[in-house]
């Protein structure tokens, strides 16, 4: 007899029961290849993964690719995973690691192509008036001038209030140069924005305007 | 937010618009998660496939590699056992000339004399050139140049040997085009290399000159000269080496060297000494000198740097280059020492390998020394019995059992050669050696 199929496409659904599992009992899951354990560490941490690269970004687009790198390489690598306690830090590990590598291929696209930095900024989001994008825009592009590394510890700090050590564990580097990148990050971008009276002007009449 | 201690201040500007970039970015509906949770489900699924397929064409390739070794050992091991099927017989037309008796080649004409072999080799003698074709058999051809200018084009072959014989010099061709003419009056040889390689064996050095395409080398037996050149600076050569066609006398724009077994005309402030040059120069220096021919130069360098200082920090291209200039110029300890240095200090390399039978020629070149000479290449045959020069070894070290021993110590090592090496250049010894009932 022959059967019919659906065409309808399927898609996954976490049990109830799934959603108050630990991070330990998901990272053993994961580590064995359990199909739940994968839905559930997407659900209960691509939210702050995704949400970490689109200010690291500044691009939804960008960041919803990434997250899908970063989840794709931590199922990949769930068996390496020592220490079933430490599966935040691990994501957050991978997440920094193609952060970084994302923001070295922009500055190098960036050069390639010869746009302007701000040009690459996508900044399509509904709630900002347009004096707000303008403003992120030009902020995005100043963000491009830092190395790598120092935009990402800024953006840890500043965006998601990681504490320094929390940083220095993430990115894999030590305090002191968590402290420096900070340090660097903060006193060029604070000279380049006074610097760009575009920018003050716009902020300036942002400020008005409220 | 709060600043840890030590931590800048941002200033007001930067403050806002990281906040407002921190306030920008929204967290992801559930509908959006759903969605990126199908996109990455499928490409785990895809990802697991594709390392599926990727296992099996893997297994696919490594059994198709393994089948493919085992064929070419197969048929290796068949080639060994089976004998080589011999070449054909050469055959010759000559142009312009005939062959007299004892090979004495007379020109009919005035354009010349052409001989073209059957498998594609030509030889020209130039008008008025005298010369003897001493041998032509299946292995290949020997022909002599008594006087004159001659060109040939070679076929490449492992299977023939084709030898010149130019006045008191022979060279050894190994599939290439070139131009040799001798002056029997001035004694003035040159060759000019356009392709391949040639082995010119002769009076005036120790040992045999490999040229390379490009090159050319002038003996003045006469003025005991010998430059080496890239083809190049051509009047230069011939007015320096005093060639009898050269009308203008340009400058010289190289210096020639002087067979003497000391250096002549040192000027320690025109030749830096060799620390100098390696850190300005870089390492080919000598190695440049020596294919010019300049072997006097590079004595002259180490003289002025001291011999033992040369020795302990000589990079190993100038140790072989060193070593090679004074084998030419039969400063047989110089030489000795610059290839057991080039040993001790470079063990690992392939030049220490080589190093090993140029030992055994620089002993046989000394007074005594044929034991150590055969020593050394036996110790260069157990360590690379197929290498580059391990026909060379095995026919030199019977040539020096026969003289030492006699032939019947001599005949089993010949018998290995004719096995190992049966279209090697010792064979015509090798089979002479007289069988010991």
């Amino acid at each position: 007899m022959p059967t019919r199929r659906s065409h309808v496409p399927l898609s996954l659904v976490v049990g109830k029961a799934r959603q108050g599992t630990s991070d330990v009992d998901l990272a053993r899951g994961l580590i064995a290849g359990e199909v739940w354990a994968i839905a559930e560490t997407w659900h209960r941490f691509a939210p702050m993964v995704l949400m970490m690269a689109d200010r690291a970004l500044g691009s939804r687009s960008e960041a919803e690719d990434l997250g899908q790198e970063v989840f794709y390489r931590v199922f990949r690598k769930a068996k390496t995973l020592r220490d079933p306690n430490s599966l935040r830090s691990f994501i957050y590990s991978f997440a920094s690691r193609e952060l970084k590598s994302e923001l070295r291929r922009k500055r190098v696209r960036a050069w390639l192509s010869f746009h302007q930095p701000e040009d690459l900024v996508d900044l399509s989001c509904e709630t900002l008036d347009v004096e707000s994008r303008d403003l992120l825009q030009k902020f995005h592009a100043q963000l491009d001038r830092l190395t790598p590394r120092d935009r990402l510890v800024f953006t840890l700090r500043h965006m998601e209030s990681m504490t320094v050590e929390e940083i220095a564990a993430t990115m894999d580097i030590s305090v002191s140069t968590v402290k420096r990148s900070m340090g660097h990050a903060a006193i060029r971008l604070s000279r380049w924005i006074e610097a760009d009276p575009g920018l003050v002007e716009l902020l300036d009449a942002r400020r008005g305007k409220r | 937010m709060t600043p840890t201690s030590g931590e800048p201040q941002d200033s007001q500007a930067l403050a806002a618009l990281t906040r407002l970039e921190r306030d920008r970015v929204e967290r992801p509906t559930t509908a959006e998660l759903d969605r990126g949770l199908d996109a990455l489900l499928a490409r785990i699924a895809a990802g697991r496939a594709r390392r599926r397929g990727f296992v099996r064409w893997s297994l696919v390739g490594a059994t198709a590699g393994l089948c493919i070794l085992v064929v070419l050992q197969v048929v290796s091991v068949a080639r060994r056992h089976l004998p080589a099927p011999a070449p054909p017989a050469l055959a010759y037309q000559i142009e312009g000339g005939r062959v007299l008796e004892g090979g004495y080649l007379r020109e009919s004409g005035h354009d010349g004399i052409k001989l073209f072999f059957n498998e594609g080799t030509k030889f020209v003698l130039m008008p008025g050139t005298r010369g003897r074709l001493r041998a032509v058999d299946k292995e290949g051809a020997r022909l002599a140049i008594e006087h004159g200018t001659a060109s040939f084009e070679v076929t490449q072959s492992s299977d023939r040997r084709w030898l010149v014989e130019v006045g008191p010099f022979l060279v050894e061709v190994k599939g290439t085009v070139f131009t040799v003419s001798w002056d029997a009056s001035s004694e003035r040889f040159e060759l000019r290399l356009r392709h391949g390689r040639v082995v010119v064996s002769g009076p005036v050095s120790g040992a045999d000159i490999t040229l390379r395409a490009g090159q050319r080398l002038v003996v003045n037996l006469a003025k005991a000269e010998t430059l080496i050149t890239e083809d190049k600076p051509e009047k230069a050569v011939d007015e320096i080496v005093g060639a009898p066609a050269s009308p203008v006398a340009p400058p010289p724009a190289v210096r020639p060297s002087v067979a003497t077994d000391k250096p002549a005309g040192r000027n320690p402030a025109a030749t830096p000494a060799p620390s100098t040059v390696a850190s300005t120069q870089g390492e080919r220096r000598w190695a440049d000198e020596l294919a010019s021919g300049h072997w006097d130069r590079i004595l002259e360098d180490v003289e002025r740097a001291g011999i033992k200082a040369t020795l302990d920090k000589a990079s190993s291209e100038d140790l072989f280059a060193l070593a090679d200039a004074a084998r030419y110029r039969r400063r047989t300890d110089l030489a000795r020492a610059a290839l057991l240095a080039e040993r001790s200090r470079f063990p690992g390399s392939p030049r220490s390998l080589d190093a090993v039978f140029l030992l055994g020629r620089v002993e046989e070149s000394g007074e005594h020394g044929m034991d150590r000479a055969i020593e050394w290449y036996d110790a260069y045959l157990a360590r690379a019995p197929s290498g580059a020069y391990a026909a060379e070894a095995l026919g030199r070290k019977m040539i020096l059992t026969n003289d030492l021993e006699g032939p019947a110590r001599a005949r089993p090592i010949a018998e290995d050669y004719l096995r190992r090496f049966p279209k090697g250049s010792y064979g015509k010894w090798a089979r002479a050696l007289p069988r010991v009932p």
